[in-house]
This record gives C-alpha cells, sequence and structure tokens, in this order.
C-alpha cells in the first residue's frame, strides 16, 4: 500500500508541475520568448503556483485518480477539460483580484488548452506507470465470487488491461469444475472466504455470481474493511449502460431502454 | 457395538451459518442437531463423533457440555473440504486406528431421525447388516438418496442403489444402519476405492451375496443438507410457537409460524414469521420471513425474506441510526 500512496503522491505533485508548466508556456507563446516589463513573468508565475492546487482540488474531486478510472476513456477527457475549464477561471479571478488587472483572453485560450491537454497526456503516461507497478506485484488484490461467463471476461480483461485491481483468488458458491481462469485459481467454495480473504490479503471482492449471498458477502467485506463490487450481470442486467443515479434521495440502478436518448438524457 | 457418528462435513451449502460450526452442531429447536442423536442411544453403547479439524474445537466444547462419560471425539486432519479424507474414508482410518473388532453402529450427524434407537437396535440379527429406511414418497426426491428395493412380503434388502437416477422405489436410506464385526474388512476395502460413498458400502454388500435387512419406520425423519430442509425440521419440531432462550428478551413482536429466538437475543418492533435468531443477536423494527440469523448480529429497520445471515453481521438502516423508527 505504501507503494500505491508514493506513486499517487508523485501524481499528483506531477500535475502540479504540469498545470504551472502549461501555464508558463501558454504565457510564452502569448507574450514571446522574452520576460515582459509590461505583463512581469513572475507575477504571472506566481498566480499559477497558488491556483495550481485549488485547481487540484476540483480535478481530485472528479474521481479522475480512482483506480478504476481509465484515463482514455472519453468521460475522463470531459472531466479533466472541466477541471482545467475552472483552473482558468481560477487563475483570471486570481489575477484581477491580485493585481487588479485583466490580459489577454488569447493567452487563457492558450492556457485552457495546454493545461487540458499536458494533464490528459500525463495522465494517460502516468496510468501506464501505475498499472505496471500496481499489476506485477498486486496491492489491490480481488476475490472474485462466481464462476461465469461474465466472471472469466472480467478476470481476462482486467489481466490483459494490467488492471491495478488484480484478481488473486475465485470461490464459486456452487463448487465449479475450473481450477484457475486466465492462471487465477479457484480455491473452492465459500465456506473458505474467512481464509481466502485473509491468507491472500483481499482488498477488493467482486461478485459475479450468487446474488442470495450478497448480504453476506458484503457483510464480511464491512467486516475487513473490503471494498465490495456488484457485476450487474448478477441482477440480469445484461445492457452495459446501467447507470447509478438519486431518485428522491435513494441511490437506484437504472437500465433506459434501448435507442432512448432523451430518456437516458432527461428522466 | 460401537456407535460412529459421522460429522466431517463442511456443509456447503448451509454457508454461511457452517462457517465456524459443523452441521449437526447447528441448534434445531434449541439444541444441536448431533444431540438428538446421541440422547437416542443407549448409555452403554460408546460413541465416537468422527470430525475434522477445523469444527473440533466447537465438538471438545459440546462434549464437556454433554457430560455422557463413554462420548468421545475423533479428529480427522482436515481444514477443508479438498482435503478430507472423505466420510467412508474416516471411518476406515478410525477402524484400523483404534483396531475396531465390534458391530459398527453407523449415524450421519445431520440427520433428525424420530424413531426410537431401541427399537433399531431390537430389529438387529446379529451378523446381518440393517439399514434403516423411510418411504419419502417420491421419486424425484428418492434421487437424492440411496434407495432401498425389499423382497416382496420380507425385510430383506433385495437391491440397494445409491442415489440412482431412475428410482424403482421410493424407500430411502436414512443414514442410520448397522454394520457386523465381519463385514468390517469389506468396508475398508471398499473404501480404499469409494471414500466418499458412504451408501456404497450396501451396494458392495450386496454385490458380494451378503444379506442385507432393513428396518422401515414412519416416524419423523429429516436430513438436515439445506437451507430448506433446516427450516421444514424446524418447524415440523417447533410448530405454530414461538420458542425463547435463556436471556432472550421479545417485545411488541408480532409472530407466526415458528420462530425461535436464541439465548440473549433481543427482538423488538418487529414482524417474524418462520425465523431461527441465534444466540445474541438484535433484531429491531425489522419484517423477516424465512429467515435464519447467525449469532451476533444485529438488524434494524430491514425487511428480508429467505436469507440465511452470517454471524456478526450489522444491517442498519440509516433512519435507525439517529434513533427513529422507520415508516410502518
Amino acid at each position: 500500500m505504501q507503494r500505491y500512496f508514493a506513486l499517487l503522491v508523485c501524481w499528483l505533485l506531477g500535475d502540479l508541475v504540469v498545470f504551472v508548466a502549461t501555464y508558463a508556456l501558454a504565457y510564452f507563446i502569448r507574450v514571446g520568448w522574452i520576460f515582459s516589463t509590461d505583463f512581469p513573468f513572475e507575477r504571472f508565475l506566481a498566480v499559477s503556483i497558488v491556483v495550481a492546487p485549488l485547481w487540484l482540488m476540483v480535478l481530485i474531486g472528479t474521481r479522475t485518480f480512482a483506480l478504476t478510472r481509465r484515463q482514455r476513456s472519453p468521460r475522463n477527457m470531459a472531466y479533466i477539460l472541466y477541471a482545467t475549464v475552472v483552473g482558468v477561471a481560477l487563475f483570471a479571478l486570481a489575477y484581477y483580484f491580485t493585481f487588479g488587472l485583466f490580459f489577454s483572453r488569447r493567452l487563457l485560450l492558450y492556457a485552457l488548452a495546454l493545461s487540458a491537454t499536458g494533464t490528459w497526456v500525463w495522465h494517460v503516461l502516468f496510468e501506464q506507470i501505475l498499472r505496471r507497478a500496481l499489476h506485477t506485484k498486486p496491492v489491490f488484490r480481488a476475490l472474485v465470487i462466481g464462476v461465469t461467463r461474465e466472471s472469466k471476461e472480467l478476470i481476462e480483461t482486467l489481466n490483459r488491461a494490467r488492471s491495478p485491481v488484480v484478481p488473486v483468488a475465485i470461490l464459486d458458491g456452487r463448487g465449479a469444475k475450473e481450477t484457475e481462469i486466465d492462471g487465477v485459481p479457484v480455491r473452492g467454495k465459500l465456506n473458505k472466504l474467512e481464509d481466502v480473504i485473509q491468507g491472500e490479503r483481499i482488498t477488493h471482492l467482486i461478485q459475479c455470481a450468487d446474488l442470495e449471498q450478497s448480504l453476506n458477502l458484503l457483510s464480511a467485506c464491512r467486516q475487513h474493511g473490503i471494498t465490495y463490487m456488484l457485476l450487474p450481470s448478477v441482477l440480469g442486467i445484461v445492457e452495459r449502460d446501467d447507470r447509478v443515479t438519486p431518485l428522491e434521495g435513494f441511490q437506484v440502478t437504472a437500465v433506459h431502454p434501448r435507442g432512448g436518448l432523451v430518456s437516458w438524457l432527461f428522466e | 457395538m460401537h456407535a460412529l457418528i459421522l460429522a466431517g462435513g463442511f456443509a456447503t451449502r448451509l454457508w454461511p451459518l457452517t462457517e465456524k460450526r459443523a452441521k449437526p452442531l447447528l441448534p434445531l429447536a434449541g439444541k444441536p442437531i448431533v444431540q438428538y442423536l446421541v440422547e437416542n442411544i443407549p448409555a452403554h453403547i460408546p460413541i465416537i463423533v468422527s470430525t475434522n479439524a477445523a469444527f473440533a474445537d466447537g465438538f471438545t466444547e459440546w462434549i464437556a457440555r454433554m457430560g455422557r462419560s463413554n462420548l468421545t471425539l475423533a479428529v480427522e486432519d482436515a481444514h477443508h473440504d479438498d482435503k478430507k479424507l472423505g466420510a467412508l474414508g474416516a471411518v476406515a482410518e478410525w477402524i484400523t486406528k483404534d483396531a475396531i473388532h465390534e458391530d459398527l453402529l453407523l449415524l450421519t450427524g445431520d440427520n433428525y431421525m424420530g424413531f426410537r434407537m431401541k427399537d433399531f437396535l431390537e430389529a438387529y440379527t446379529e451378523g446381518i447388516p440393517l439399514v434403516a429406511a423411510y418411504d419419502i414418497g417420491d421419486r424425484e426426491q428418492a434421487k437424492a438418496f440411496g434407495t432401498v428395493v425389499l423382497e416382496a412380503g420380507t425385510n430383506r434388502v433385495q437391491e440397494f442403489e445409491e442415489k440412482p437416477a431412475n428410482p424403482k422405489t421410493t424407500l430411502v436410506s436414512t443414514g442410520c444402519s448397522i454394520l457386523p464385526a465381519a463385514t468390517l474388512p469389506i468396508l475398508q476395502s471398499y473404501a480404499a476405492q469409494h471414500p466418499d460413498n458412504v451408501g456404497g458400502i450396501f451396494e458392495e454388500l450386496r454385490r458380494r451375496g451378503q444379506e442385507v435387512t432393513c428396518f422401515t419406520f414412519t416416524d419423523t425423519w429429516f436430513d438436515i443438507g439445506s437451507f430448506h430442509a433446516y427450516l421444514e425440521a424446524t418447524r415440523s419440531l417447533v410448530g405454530e410457537r414461538v420458542l425463547l432462550g435463556e436471556g432472550a428478551i421479545a417485545n411488541e413482536n408480532t409472530c407466526s409460524g415458528s420462530v425461535i429466538i436464541g439465548d440473549g437475543s433481543h427482538v423488538t418492533k418487529s414482524t417474524l414469521k418462520d425465523v431461527v435468531l441465534f444466540p445474541g443477536s438484535t433484531v429491531e423494527d425489522c419484517v423477516l420471513e424465512r429467515c435464519i440469523i447467525d449469532s451476533h448480529c444485529t438488524l434494524r429497520g430491514v425487511d428480508l425474506t429467505g436469507k440465511m445471515i452470517r454471524a456478526g453481521t450489522e444491517l442498519i438502516h440509516p433512519a435507525l441510526k439517529n434513533g427513529k423508527a422507520r415508516q410502518p
């Protein structure tokens, strides 16, 4: 776990550096490769350094750094863009409140484009480092419940993508014939749950079958401080477009009709 | 004669109730299933309970509570079901280890039998294996057991089939039998090839031309192998009433069917129907139907149907965390 936290700190510090560096680059592209006396670089740099942690907090709030987030995904790109728009707004306000001055609008557009692109590229690169480091010597060790076609697909995908959440053991409520799936051992039935959780130092439990045991698996997760995940196919949801959404304060899993973009957006 | 009770299974179908205790030690209407067997066996017959290393402590405690001097434990060195010897393998090992040369009363620890053991023992003829059988009345259900075909008008077993695909009869073997001392070498050689097949020994005896007799009974019998069988057995023994354990408290509840509230458990403002609550649990403002709740659980403001809940589970509706009641 220390390895993960060290990597996370590097990632966050890298984001701060990227933010400040892309703003500095925007300055030089707009002003030219000189230190202007009318629009001093020192002031510009100082404000970007002050704003960078605030921007980072916005980015953290979007859960972009979550283990399960794919950095290349369109959704993640949207979150990064949103955070950089907020960053530009914070920077403009901070500069104005500090020095009582506005400055080039094109510079802000450059800063937005460069910080968004720079942050996204940095995240994609660091994701590779993170996956390499965490998949080879697993820190986040997943126990998969159920030997089904869905669980096989999940395990193969996690391994192929070198996911930081690494499947290390499988249990099956009914007793499966398979002894391993994609190199992950099938350790037996649910009576081995406690032994496997403790012996394998499980951090994540992914339920892929045995719906009737959800309560007990959740109970074990709560007792051991393990993250519980449920594959929607256990509930019969195979569409892969289910969403957890609030309904008058209740979190419900919603599956919208096929092709119903309008209902998906507004219902 | 020696009695041997097989109690070495891991009972995965009854997980999580059997996570930390053997199935024969599950409480049935107030006492462990295996205790009904032991209390039914005449006092002069020594009893050995065969179990595995994972459940040995539970049986040791139970034996100490029983206070029967000729009740002892044989422990198979297996912590998981993939390392166990098999039920018949365990019998064979015990016979070899303890150099048994006497008749053997063989019982499975997860069966509840309503007949008097004295009657069964009286039906035994020296040197002829005896098996207790029950007419289950349904060929589909019979597929899960050993079936016994009798010679017309006699109690002699013509044919014994273990878990047949197409049962010829609905008379099934019930996990209670007597094997004469002379048949123990056959058991040992058969166990070497089929360590898991307890019922198969009677097929083998018949194959070798050995006469086998049958004790047919109509009293209550339960093979408690699943959640439904466990609840069914509880309903049959408890009936339409509430059983309160020592120190248990039940206030302002609506109960129907068979409800068992274990020692020290507290149940308030709840609706319960066919519920078994193990010791030390707290249930408040819940609706529970056909549930078995293991020990030391805390349930507040939840509705559950047809669930087995593992020991130590906490399920508390957020509204009740602030001390309020849920809307009816």
